[in-house]
């Protein structure tokens, strides 16, 4: 984009650049990213000594940056050694073999393709995070948060309203799914005796999950029911009612501490479990935005009134996506109440909000591609910048002002989230070298 | 009966800052179509800019230079935070709106949701962590009035409170900007066209809205006279309840509406157990936005007027 | 291509070596954790910490470092900012643990973030104290987790016991902020010890608010309707100032009680005459203390410009608990783990502790035994010793 027409060295270089990566299907790349970890997980260790660094960096280096300074240049020669260069050369090289499998895979149902590149996607994550459980830890905020985000980006961005309960509803889904599994699994002061054994804990939490995601939902329909009666701007307080509602109701049942909170949840909130979920997310609002159903979302968002005239049923439309986009940050915020195992009702208030709402409209409204970039890029910022303490919130909300002058809906926008053409083989380069 | 009154009163003071504040929060979304979620924090540096206005002008008098009582400096700091704070106001909106003029409505938001942000963390930055206490300008004087107690404090912040707002009202349905104002929120596409300039109104706005924001400020440290820069959050986002529950367009219904607030709050805790105040509080907002979707004196419209 | 390759690797290569050499002797290190909220709802104690932190240091670096078992080891501290959010305290834990070696963390300050941030140290068999979490969860079950301060289940009985013994009142009011941990625990073991002593219905009005309200006037007016002849205010030196002076603008003459969060300086800095005369339970009085309390005071008020608060003294005493401990182990090998064990040990061990906030030795569950002491705010706004309760 900065490219000046003027300099036509510049843009041979650049297109080049392009050209050079463009014949690499998403399967190399993975393939690659996997042999990057794997190096990690074997030479990472004598490496980070050779290069004098006191452990291997956890989050690429950008956790170092700002507190130990002089370690810069270790940290940048470990990232390009261990991921830069052994990416781009394992994805160059293997680059006709992944080409060809991502053409038989073209050709196979959609759905196998897609979990085979789950599943070594997994793989990658699984091998990366065993280096260091902070990276396990933020790993799983990361694709927690992308779950929020994508669940706010239907009603904020699809549909165009500005909804404030969002961390209303991931209170509820985090406590109702920690009262099930804390009830019937864990001897705990405040709920009892375990009325179930620990072992089938593991296979029941899901349902646990579920239901936090349908009190949610049932929590939205209270919203739902006032705001979508008449257009305009009613959601927006009506949600933040509903948010000082639930975070007041926690406060006064005692059952489940109160301000106090509640904690001893079960461990079972593990990779594989988050990581099935957010899967599940992203495909299931991926899937619901290009359907018909989200399609007149876009037209209710549009043009209520053509939308309405073309026999979308405003108010119906309008409502399901809101049940359902409260009911994937339940789900969130149960798999949140998990990896903490601690909940208390002060985490669910305003400052909640801000944080959900920054990330939406960062990563890009209408946009799956959008919602997942600006989950990661807002926590990774958030965990850099944390050593420059107050000055870190100055930093974040200048950068989102920019980003909402110069892009005003978003960094990546309006953009579809198209699994197959992600996944296709690219083989466009062989012709053109 | 004692109680009873003494509780209206303490509405009365309670409900005049949600009603400012409101205002602010009104005027800029009937007018401009857009929420201000920077408002609260504007509300708190008003009464920081106050409180060094204050400060600075105790300094100048018990150096001796020049002999002023206290409730001059009172009304001084109130006038002279109005203006610098209007100033801010105005700021913001270049910084933060202006840009986004043709954006969606909600990018807006964020950007005032942002500001609201460094306001408040430059505030810490700059100030430190501790609290202030807002220099005492007039003595507190209690007035029991058969049981029912009343402060100078009380009385005078429903006065300035009550008189801004009368100001406001004339100012919007008797003077030509008034009209120019009422015009743009009557319609926001073709009044720029018969003249009007969007670029004067929307900064006026601003500015009139921050002033009485910083009235609030001033206010609110006399009477809660403990600062801290997360101060206009809370206050900030339930007074943005009020200023939609009042009606779009209707600039004296959000002080209406914030008054109610204020009664529905402090009744609360006095017929029902203090613990429940938010979850009532709130399910009587909601309540009444299920019946009266519009507000109280707001008209139907289209919220797709700027998308 | 792959010149490009071999030139960048090159580069690569020979830049980190060239800065490898320096650090490589920070290896006789020891790092202690501050995990402490800078910004978010409460940065004044995260600014205390830090400062009583940093003294700390101070005295460490001026000693040389610490000697165990006859090596010295430099001591560093690693302060992070938790913003006040549980999630963040815990990705803040972890990350000190797993990423920055530390070998114990002090911290973090409040209940919400204590309790699961001491699940992920205990999980990791990480040293912790907290300095100033008075909920009994974040230390119960939990071996490798510490407290500085006392529980709210011994302070709330001893102000029943005080305000009977002192004032013989029968008929207790309590305010108390509902969404906060702190001031709602301890308003019911008031309420419990109260109503123990004086039979039920004694607290004849039990109010409450949530944090950052500022207008008490309700809740206040109630509390006068009600008759009782005192009010109990567990709250924080913010919201102290504005219910005094609110209670007293609505005609309440009665005496104010107050919890060990009044203990900061800024208390009667804010609230002024209408504070004094009133009595409050603290870990230690700043006015007329002695010997090592009164060098850490006026240390701290000559470097820092203000008196320190509670957070300030229970800190560093948390900071000196862990010193003793590690000067206690017989040697440190030098591998994380095992020293964090050695260390956890030392500390339990740890007998009649003489801190400035007074002598501490730690029960099975890692929660102190210390005295509490009786303050009245004297009519210059001093903090004044009026009498210590032991358990």
């Amino acid at each position: 984009m900065e490219v000046k027409k003027s300099n036509p060295g510049n843009t041979k270089r650049f297109s080049g650049l392009r050209h050079f990566f463009s014949g690499i299907p998403a399967s190399g790349w993975l393939l690659a990213a996997f042999a990057a970890v794997l190096l990690e997980f074997y030479v990472g260790d004598p490496l980070t000594e050779i290069l004098g660094l006191p452990k291997i960096p956890a989050l690429f280096g950008i956790v170092i940056i700002l507190k130990k300074p002089h370690l810069i240049p270790g940290a940048f020669a470990y990232v390009g050694l261990i991921y830069l260069l052994p990416i781009i050369i394992v994805a160059k090289i293997t680059a006709p073999a992944t080409n060809w499998v991502s053409e038989k895979l073209d050709r196979m149902p959609l759905w196998f393709s897609a979990i085979l590149h789950l599943v070594l996607l997994y793989f990658v994550l699984e091998i990366w995070t065993d280096i260091s459980d902070y990276r396990l830890l933020m790993l799983k905020l990361t694709l927690i948060a992308i779950m929020i985000t994508l669940s706010l980006n239907i009603i904020n961005g699809y549909m165009g309203e500005f909804s404030c309960s969002h961390p209303g509803f991931i209170a509820l889904g985090a406590y109702v799914a920690s009262v099930f599994t804390v009830g019937l699994f864990v001897n705990d002061r405040l709920l009892g005796h375990a009325l179930l054994p620990q072992a089938l804990g593991q296979f029941l939490f899901p349902i646990g999950l579920i239901l936090g995601g349908l009190v949610a939902a049932v929590g939205a329909l209270i919203v739902a029911i006032p705001s979508f009666r008449t257009r305009g701007d009613y959601l927006a307080i009506i949600s933040l009612a509903f948010m000082f509602i639930v975070k007041s109701l926690i406060e006064n049942l005692e059952v489940v501490g109160g301000p106090r909170g509640l904690g001893g949840q079960p461990d079972w909130a593990t990779l594989p479990t988050v990581f099935v979920w957010a899967v599940l997310c992203v495909w299931t609002i991926n899937n619901f935005v290009e359907s018909t159903m989200g399609k007149a979302l876009n037209a209710v968002r549009d043009e209520e009134s053509a939308a309405d005239a073309m026999t979308v049923n405003t108010r119906k439309t309008k409502m399901i996506a809101f049940m359902f986009g409260a009911f994937w940050a339940g789900v969130g915020g149960g798999l949140f109440a998990h990896v903490l195992r601690y909940v208390n009702p002060g985490t669910f208030g305003i400052k909640k909000l801000a944080e959900v709402l920054a990330m939406v409209y960062f990563g890009g409204l209408n946009s799956v591609f959008g919602s997942i970039v600006g989950a990661v890029s807002f926590n990774l910022l958030s965990e850099a910048l944390r050593p420059l303490e107050i000055f870190k919130w100055i930093i974040i909300p200048v950068l989102l002002i920019l980003v909402m002058i110069y892009r005003p809906t978003g960094l990546i926008a309006f953009k579809h989230f198209n699994v197959k053409k992600i996944l296709r083989p690219r083989p466009g380069s062989k012709e053109r070298v | 009966m004692t109680y009873f009154l003494q509780n209206v009163i303490n509405a009365l003071q309670w409900g005049s800052f949600y009603a400012l504040i409101a205002l602010g929060y009104s005027m800029v979304y009937s007018i401009m179509m857009l929420f201000n979620f920077a408002h609260g924090d504007i509300f708190m540096t008003g009464a920081y800019i106050g409180l060094g206005i204050a400060t600075g002008l105790l300094a100048i008098v018990s150096s001796g230079v020049i002999a002023l009582p206290g409730w001059l400096i009172l009304v001084l700091t109130i006038i002279i935070s109005m203006f610098i704070t209007s100033l801010l106001g105005v700021l913001v909106e270049r910084i933060g709106y202006r840009p986004l003029r043709n954006a969606p409505r909600a990018s807006a938001a964020i950007t005032g949701l942002m500001i609201g942000i460094i306001l408040e963390t430059g505030n810490l930055a700059l100030l430190g962590a501790k609290r202030f206490s807002f220099p005492p300008l007039i003595m507190t004087k209690a007035y029991n009035i058969s049981g029912v107690f009343v402060t100078n404090k009380k009385i005078l912040v429903v006065l300035v409170s009550l008189t801004l707002m009368l100001a406001l009202d004339l100012f919007v349905r008797k003077t030509k900007w008034g009209m120019a104002m009422r015009a743009m929120s009557y319609d926001f596409v073709v009044v720029p066209l018969m003249g009007v300039s969007i670029d004067v109104i929307a900064p006026m706005t601003f500015a009139i809205g921050s002033g009485l924001a910083a009235a609030g400020g001033v206010l609110y440290g006399v009477a809660y006279p403990v600062l801290d820069p997360y101060m206009g959050i809370l206050i900030g986002w339930k007074a943005f309840v009020a200023a939609i529950l009042g009606g779009r367009g209707s600039i004296m219904g959000a002080a209406l509406a914030g008054f109610l607030l204020g009664f529905i709050e402090i009744f609360v805790t006095m017929i029902f157990p203090s613990t429940l105040r938010d979850l009532i509080a709130f399910s009587i907002v909601l309540v009444i936005l299920t019946f009266r979707p519009h507000g109280f004196f707001g008209k139907p419209y289209s919220a797709k007027l700027r998308l | 291509m792959k010149k490009g390759f071999i030139v960048v690797l090159a580069l690569l290569v020979m830049c980190g070596l060239s800065f490898s050499a320096p650090v490589t002797s920070e290896a006789k290190t020891l790092t202690i954790g501050l995990n402490v909220p800078m910004t978010g709802d409460i940065p004044k104690v995260g600014e205390s910490s830090k400062h009583a932190a940093q003294m700390w240091l101070e005295d460490i670096k001026a000693a040389g470092g610490l000697k165990v078992g006859g090596k010295t080891y430099k001591v560093a501290l690693d302060i992070e900012d938790n913003e006040s959010k549980a999630d963040s305290a815990v990705s803040v834990a972890t990350k000190m643990i797993t990423q920055d070696d530390v070998l114990a963390i002090v911290g973090p300050q409040s209940s919400k973030q204590a309790v699961p941030a001491g699940e992920v140290c205990n999980n990791y068999k990480t040293p912790m104290i907290s300095p100033w979490s008075t909920n009994p969860a974040t230390t119960d079950n939990r071996p490798y987790v510490f407290r500085g301060c006392f529980l709210d289940s011994f302070q709330g009985p001893v102000m029943a016991k005080f305000v009977t013994g002192e004032y013989g009142f029968k008929k207790a009011a309590v305010l108390y902020d509902v969404a906060s941990d702190y001031p709602k625990g301890l308003a019911e073991f008031f309420k419990k010890a109260w109503e123990k002593m004086h039979g039920a219905g004694s607290v004849v009005a039990f109010e409450s608010f949530t944090t950052k309200d500022t207008d008490f006037s309700s809740q206040l007016s109630k509390i006068i309707k009600s008759g009782a002849q005192f009010l109990f205010l567990p709250q924080y030196y913010n919201e102290v100032p504005l219910i005094v002076q609110q209670a007293h603008a609505l005609g309440w003459k009665n005496p104010i009680v107050g919890s060990d969060s009044w203990g900061s300086p800024e208390t009667v800095k804010l609230c002024g005459k209408d504070c004094y005369g009133s009595f409050f339970c603290t870990h230690y009085a700043a006015a007329g203390a002695k010997g090592a309390t009164k060098a850490f005071i006026d240390r701290y008020t000559k470097k820092y410009k203000e008196v320190p608060d509670d957070v300030a003294a229970l800190t560093w005493d948390s900071l000196h608990i862990i010193q003793k401990g590690i000067e206690s182990c017989a040697k440190l090998t030098g591998k994380v783990k095992k020293d964090r064990e050695a260390l956890r040990n030392a500390i339990a061990k740890i007998k009649d502790f003489k801190g400035i906030t007074g002598n501490m030795t730690f029960t099975e569950n890692g929660d102190p035994i210390k005295c509490a002491v009786i303050v009245k705010i004297s009519d210059k706004g001093e903090y004044k010793f009026y009498k210590s309760v032991c358990p």
